[in-house]
C-alpha cells in the first residue's frame, strides 16, 4: 500500500470517493461456503430481485386484467390461479399455479406512452430531466443490496433491448462501479432464434476467456508484470482513476478465475431442467437468473421482447393476440420454472420477481386487430420476496379504460419495491447535478398492505 | 529550485524579464513567436492568481513536469492522441529552448486539433448516446462544427450562429432528414432538442451561461435564485420553435413562428414573455425574431455569464477541474475557487475576440498546467489549488486512436477479418464498436472509473490480443525483429511507443531480465508481447496525466 493512503489532508468528499469506487479488500477464499451457510430462512440474509422486463409495452387486457365480457376483451379466457377471487389469462396456466405468490397492481397510471420516455420513468423511476442522468433501478437497488465480497458483478442484466432509451439502462451517476454485467446483448437486433450453441454462447460473459493462444500461465504472468507497473503509478498518482482502473482489472480476473463464472455454464445443468424453462433466449436467460441468485447475485434482469426475429416484441400494434399468445407461451414455462426452482432451493421468500413492461396497451382493439400504446391504465405483477401475495391491488373500470381503484404511480411503485426489500425508499444518492436524488420520488405512496 | 519560487512572484517579475522558456529549463532567452507574445500576458496573470492562491492555502506545489510527461499530455490535449515513435523522439532529442511552444503551435495547426475539439463541441452539443438515431445526429452536425474549428471561428460568432440558425430545413420527403450540409448543422441542435421551448432553453442555459436552470422547470431552484416563472421566460425565446411531426423518433420537420416571443407554462395557464436572465427585457424592435435578441444578450461583452462560462469550461478540460467545479453549474452556493482568475481568462478572452486558440494557448503555456501530476505533497490534494496536474480520462476515441497509433493499427487493413454487422447490415468497425464499450458518460473527466466490461475486453478482447500478438501484430513484429542481444532496443521501442517515454534504469532491468528469461514458455518473443500487453493494459497508458 502507498504511504499516501493515510492522508491527513484527504477531505471527508475525497475519501468517500475512494470508498465508493469500490477499493475494498476481500478474502479470496470461503465465500461459498459462508452463502451455504446462510439459509434463506436466516434473516440477516439480504434479499434478491429478479426483474422481467417486457420490452414493447405488453398488453393487460391480455394477460393479468382480462375483461372477458365485454366488447374490448378479446377472445381470451379467464382461468383461476391458486388463489381464490385471483384470475389471468388461460394462455398462462404454469404460472397461475403461483397466484398465492402473486400481488398483480392493475391500477398502473404513469403517464408516458412515448417507448423512450416511458422506457426511461419505468426502469429509473424519475422522468428525463435535463442533465440528471438517473440510473437505472438494477443499479439502485443492487447497491443497496450489496455484496461487496461476491467475486460476480452485483448486477447482471440478461439480453437488454437497450435501443428505446439507452440511459434507461445505464447506472448513470453512480458511475461504472454499479453498471450491470450485460450477457446476451444481442445489440439492437432481437429475437434471433439459434441452435442451442447459440444461447449458451450469447450468454456468457464477453472476454470472459482467455484468448486461445495464451496459456493462463502466460496470462498469470502478464497480470504479475501489471500489477507491479500499476503500484509505481499508483502511488504517485492517488485518485478516483488509477484505483478504480486497478480494481476493476482484479475484480475482472477474480471473475475470472474463480468458480463464480461457472455461474454461466449453463451446460452443468440438466436436459429436463433446460426444457422446463424453454430453448429460447428468454427461458434460458431465466434459467442463468435462477443460478446467478443462487450465488448470492442481488439484482438479475432478463427481458423478454421480440421472437423469430420480431424486433417488436409486445409492442403489439398490430395482430395483438397472435403475438401475445405466442410470447404468454414462452413466458409462462420460463417464469413459472423460475418460481418453483426458487422455491425447491428455499429462495422465493428472499427474491422479489418484478414484471412489468413500459406501459400496458389500449383496451379498444384497432383497425389492425391490435392494441396501442396505453399508460393510463394499466398492470405490472409482484411475486415472491415475501410480500403477501395471492391479490390484485387496484381495479380499472368495466371496459379498461380507467384506474377506478387505488392508483399507482411509478413513484407508488419504486417505494413498493423497496420496502419489500427492507430498503428505505427515502434514501438518498448524490447525483451529478450535486442534488441528492431519493431512490423514489418525494410523495411516494407504497403499497403498505402487500408487505 | 523549490526555493526559488517561494519568492513572492511579484519579485521576480518586477527583477527579470522571464521569457516563456524559463518555465521549461533554465536557458538564456530564446527567440519567442508572435503567439506566444501576445498570450504573454495573460500567462503572467494565470502564473501569478493561482502562485497567489498556492501562498494562501499554503500549498506546496508539485515540480514541473519533465520533456516526456509534457509532450504526450499535450498531443492529447491538443491534438487527441499520443505522438508517434518518431515525433516522440525527434522532441525529446531537440535541443532548442523553445522546443515546448513550436510544439504548441504544431499541434494547434494539426487536423488532429480541428478532430478532438470537433468531437468536444459535437458531444457538448448533442451529449452521445448509445443509439442510432443520437449517433445520426451527431454525424450530421460534425461538419458545420469541424468547419468552426479549422477556421478557427470566433466563439461568440459561432454561438451566435448557432442561436440564431434556421430551424425550418425541409425534407428530402419521408419525413426524414435530409442529407444536411454544413450551413445547416447547426439546425440539427435544434431537432436533437426535439424543437421544445424547455430543451432548448435548459441546454442553451447549461451550455452558454453555465447555468443549470432545468431544476427550475417544475418548481423553484432548490440551491439557487432561480424561479419556475424565470425558466419559462427564458425559455419563451424560443416559443416560436416548434414540430411538425412531434412523435416518438424526432424525425419531424422543424419550423418556427419568428414573431412568437411568450408561450404558457405547461399544466398551467400562466403566459409569460420571454425575459433574461437579468430579468431585463429585450427592445422588441421589429424584425428583430426574440432568438436574435436572445443571441445578442448571450454574446455581448457585457454579459457576466457567457466569458466567464467559457473560459471556465476549457480550464477545466484541460486541468481536469473547473474554477467553478462542475463546470457548467455557476450558482449562488457553488462559488468560484479562485475568481481573480476566473475574472482574469474571461476578461483576457473577450479582449482577444473570443480567440478558442488564443484561450488553449495561454493555458497550456502556464505554470499550473506544466506542474507534472505526481504528487510530492499531500498539499497538492486541494484540487482547487491547481497545484498538480489530475489525472485525466481520455474519451474512448482519443484512447482508440492512442492504441491504434501505439500499435500501428491501420483500420483499413483490418488485422482481425469479418466484423459484426449492425441492424443496417452495415460493417460495425473495431474502431465502432471499441467507442460503444468505452464511452464513458460521466462527465467528470477525472473521476472516469472502469468497469469489469472494459478490463475484461482489454485483457482478452480479440483486438487486442491480435494487435499484441507476436506473429500477428504489426509493431511488435517490426520490434522483435531485434536480434536477443538488442532486448534492450526492443523495450524502448516499446515503451516510445506506448508510453512516450523511456523506460527507467529500474523498469530496463526488469524487463530485460524478463524478456531474456523468456518469460514463462521459454520463447523471447512471447515475452517481448507480455510486456507490449502490459504497456497498453497500463493506467499510465490509459489517461492522460
Amino acid at each position: 500500500m502507498s504511504r499516501f493512503s493515510e492522508l491527513p489532508r484527504l477531505s471527508r468528499r475525497e475519501w468517500m470517493r475512494l470508498a465508493s469506487a469500490g477499493v475494498v479488500a476481500y478474502s479470496t477464499s470461503g465465500w461459498i461456503e459462508r452463502l451455504a451457510a446462510e439459509t434463506s430462512t436466516n434473516p440477516e440474509r439480504k434479499k434478491s430481485v429478479i426483474l422481467l422486463w417486457m420490452n414493447g409495452g405488453p398488453s393487460q387486457m391480455d394477460t393479468f386484467d382480462l375483461k372477458p365480457g365485454h366488447a374490448n376483451g378479446g377472445p381470451f379466457k379467464e382461468i383461476q390461479t391458486s388463489a381464490t377471487g385471483l384470475k389471468i389469462s388461460e394462455h398462462l396456466p404454469k404460472i397461475a399455479k403461483f397466484g398465492d405468490k402473486m400481488v398483480v397492481v392493475r391500477s398502473m397510471n404513469t403517464k408516458e406512452a412515448d417507448h423512450g420516455r416511458a422506457t426511461y420513468y419505468m426502469r429509473t423511476g424519475y422522468l428525463p430531466q435535463g442533465a440528471v442522468q438517473y440510473p437505472t433501478i438494477g443499479s439502485l437497488l443492487s447497491k443497496e443490496l450489496a455484496r461487496p465480497e461476491l467475486p460476480l458483478p452485483n448486477f447482471v442484466a440478461i439480453a437488454p433491448y437497450r435501443f428505446f432509451s439507452p440511459g434507461a439502462f445505464s447506472s448513470g451517476f453512480l458511475g461504472p462501479q454499479y453498471a450491470p454485467l450485460i450477457v446476451g446483448d444481442t445489440g439492437n437486433q432481437f429475437g434471433q432464434q439459434g441452435g442451442q450453441n447459440s444461447y449458451d454462447q450469447l450468454l456468457r460473459v464477453q472476454d470472459i476467456d482467455l484468448p486461445g493462444d495464451v496459456s493462463s500461465k502466460q496470462a498469470d504472468a502478464r497480470i504479475e508484470l501489471l500489477r507491479d507497473m500499476e503500484k509505481d503509478f499508483a502511488s504517485t498518482h492517488p485518485g478516483v482513476a488509477p484505483q478504480s482502473h486497478q480494481t476493476a482489472y482484479e475484480r475482472a480476473v477474480k471473475l475470472m478465475k474463480t468458480d463464480a463464472n461457472k455461474a454461466f455454464k449453463l451446460d452443468e445443468e440438466s436436459d429436463k431442467v433446460r426444457d422446463a424453462y424453454g430453448r429460447n433466449l428468454f427461458g434460458q436467460g431465466c434459467l442463468l437468473a435462477r443460478r446467478l441468485v443462487e450465488r448470492g447475485v442481488p439484482f438479475v434482469e432478463v427481458t423478454l421482447g421480440g421472437l423469430n426475429n420480431n424486433a417488436l416484441g409486445w409492442d403489439t400494434h398490430g395482430d395483438n393476440f397472435n403475438m401475445v399468445r405466442q410470447l404468454s407461451g414462452v413466458l409462462d414455462p420460463a417464469w413459472a420454472t423460475l418460481m418453483q426452482d426458487l422455491k425447491d432451493r428455499d429462495l422465493l421468500d428472499s427474491t422479489l420477481i418484478v414484471w412489468m413492461g413500459e406501459f400496458g396497451r389500449t383496451p379498444q382493439i384497432n383497425g389492425g386487430n391490435g392494441r396501442d400504446h396505453y399508460a393510463s391504465a394499466w398492470s405490472t405483477v409482484l411475486a415472491g420476496g415475501g410480500i403477501k401475495g395471492g391479490q390484485a391491488i387496484g381495479k380499472t373500470s368495466e371496459d379498461g379504460t380507467k384506474v377506478e381503484e387505488r392508483e399507482v404511480t411509478v413513484p407508488d411503485l419504486f417505494a413498493t419495491i423497496c420496502l419489500a426489500l427492507g430498503i428505505d425508499p427515502n434514501k438518498q444518492n448524490e447525483s451529478n447535478v450535486r442534488r441528492p436524488i431519493r431512490l423514489a420520488e418525494k410523495g411516494a405512496q407504497p403499497i403498505k398492505e402487500i408487505i | 529550485m523549490r526555493m526559488r519560487w517561494r519568492m513572492p512572484f511579484s519579485a521576480i517579475t518586477l527583477l527579470i524579464v522571464v521569457p516563456a522558456a524559463a518555465w521549461t529549463e533554465p536557458t538564456t532567452g530564446p527567440a519567442q513567436s508572435a503567439m506566444v507574445r501576445e498570450a504573454q500576458p495573460l500567462v503572467d496573470a494565470i502564473n501569478k492568481h493561482v502562485a497567489a492562491r498556492w501562498t494562501k492555502l499554503k500549498v506546496q506545489e508539485a515540480p514541473l513536469a519533465d520533456d516526456a510527461e509534457f509532450m504526450r499530455r499535450v498531443f492529447l490535449d491538443i491534438s487527441g492522441r499520443i505522438p508517434y515513435t518518431s515525433e516522440a523522439r525527434d522532441f525529446l532529442d531537440d535541443k532548442a529552448a523553445d522546443k515546448r511552444e513550436k510544439l504548441i503551435e504544431k499541434l494547434l495547426e494539426s487536423s488532429g486539433y480541428v478532430g478532438t475539439y470537433s468531437a468536444f463541441w459535437r458531444d457538448l452539443l448533442i451529449p452521445p448516446d448509445n443509439n442510432q438515431q443520437r449517433q445520426l445526429l451527431q454525424r450530421q452536425i460534425t461538419p458545420w462544427i469541424q468547419k468552426k474549428i479549422r477556421e478557427n471561428t470566433a466563439y461568440d460568432k459561432m454561438v451566435f450562429e448557432l442561436l440564431t440558425a434556421p430551424v425550418a430545413t425541409g425534407n428530402t420527403g419521408g419525413g426524414r432528414p435530409g442529407r444536411l450540409g454544413a450551413q445547416n448543422g447547426p439546425a440539427i441542435f435544434y431537432q436533437a432538442n426535439e424543437y421544445k421551448p424547455d430543451n432548448l432553453g435548459s441546454a442553451t442555459s447549461r451550455l452558454f451561461l453555465g447555468v443549470r436552470l432545468e431544476c427550475a422547470n417544475c418548481h423553484d431552484h432548490k440551491f439557487d435564485k432561480w424561479k419556475r416563472k424565470q425558466f419559462w421566460q427564458y425559455a419563451a425565446f424560443f416559443a416560436g420553435i416548434g414540430t411538425s411531426q412531434p412523435q416518438d423518433f424526432g424525425d419531424g420537420q422543424g419550423e418556427e413562428d419568428r414573431g412568437r416571443n411568450e408561450l404558457t407554462i405547461p399544466g398551467t395557464d400562466i403566459k409569460v414573455k420571454a425575459r433574461f436572465l437579468d430579468d431585463s427585457v429585450p427592445d422588441w424592435k421589429k424584425g428583430k425574431s426574440p432568438r436574435e435578441a436572445l443571441a445578442e444578450w448571450i454574446t455581448s461583452k457585457d454579459n457576466p455569464y457567457f466569458a466567464r462560462a467559457i473560459v471556465n469550461r476549457i480550464w477545466g478540460h484541460l486541468m481536469g477541474f473547473g474554477i467553478v467545479e462542475p463546470v457548467d453549474d455557476f450558482t449562488v452556493d457553488n462559488q468560484p475557487s479562485n475568481p481573480e482568475l476566473l475574472d482574469a481568462l474571461a476578461k483576457a478572452f473577450v479582449e482577444h475576440n473570443y480567440d478558442m486558440k488564443y484561450l488553449i494557448r495561454a493555458i497550456v503555456l502556464s505554470k499550473p498546467y506544466q506542474l507534472t501530476s505526481k504528487m510530492t505533497n499531500e498539499s497538492q490534494l486541494d484540487t482547487t489549488a491547481f497545484a498538480r496536474m489530475s489525472v485525466k480520462s481520455l474519451t474512448a476515441e482519443q484512447f482508440f486512436d492512442s492504441l491504434a497509433l501505439a500499435t500501428y493499427y491501420n483500420e483499413s487493413a483490418p488485422v482481425t477479418k469479418g466484423g459484426r454487422r449492425d441492424p443496417n447490415n452495415n460493417v460495425v468497425s473495431p474502431r465502432d464498436e471499441f467507442i460503444a464499450r468505452f464511452a464513458n458518460n460521466s462527465d467528470k473527466r477525472t473521476e472516469p472509473q472502469t468497469s469489469i466490461l472494459q478490463a475484461l475486453a482489454l485483457m482478452n478482447g480479440k483486438f487486442l490480443n491480435d494487435i499484441t500478438s507476436a506473429d500477428r501484430g504489426q509493431l511488435l513484429g517490426g520490434a522483435v525483429l531485434f536480434k536477443p542481444e538488442d532486448s534492450k532496443r526492443c523495450i524502448e521501442a516499446l515503451y516510445l511507443a506506448t508510453l512516450s517515454r523511456e523506460p527507467t534504469a529500474d523498469e530496463m532491468s526488469k524487463a530485460v531480465k524478463y524478456i531474456e528469461g523468456g518469460g514463462v514458455s521459454n520463447d523471447k518473443s512471447k515475452a517481448a508481447a507480455d510486456l507490449y500487453w502490459v504497456l497498453l493494459n497500463s493506467s499510465e497508458f490509459m489517461f492522460n496525466h
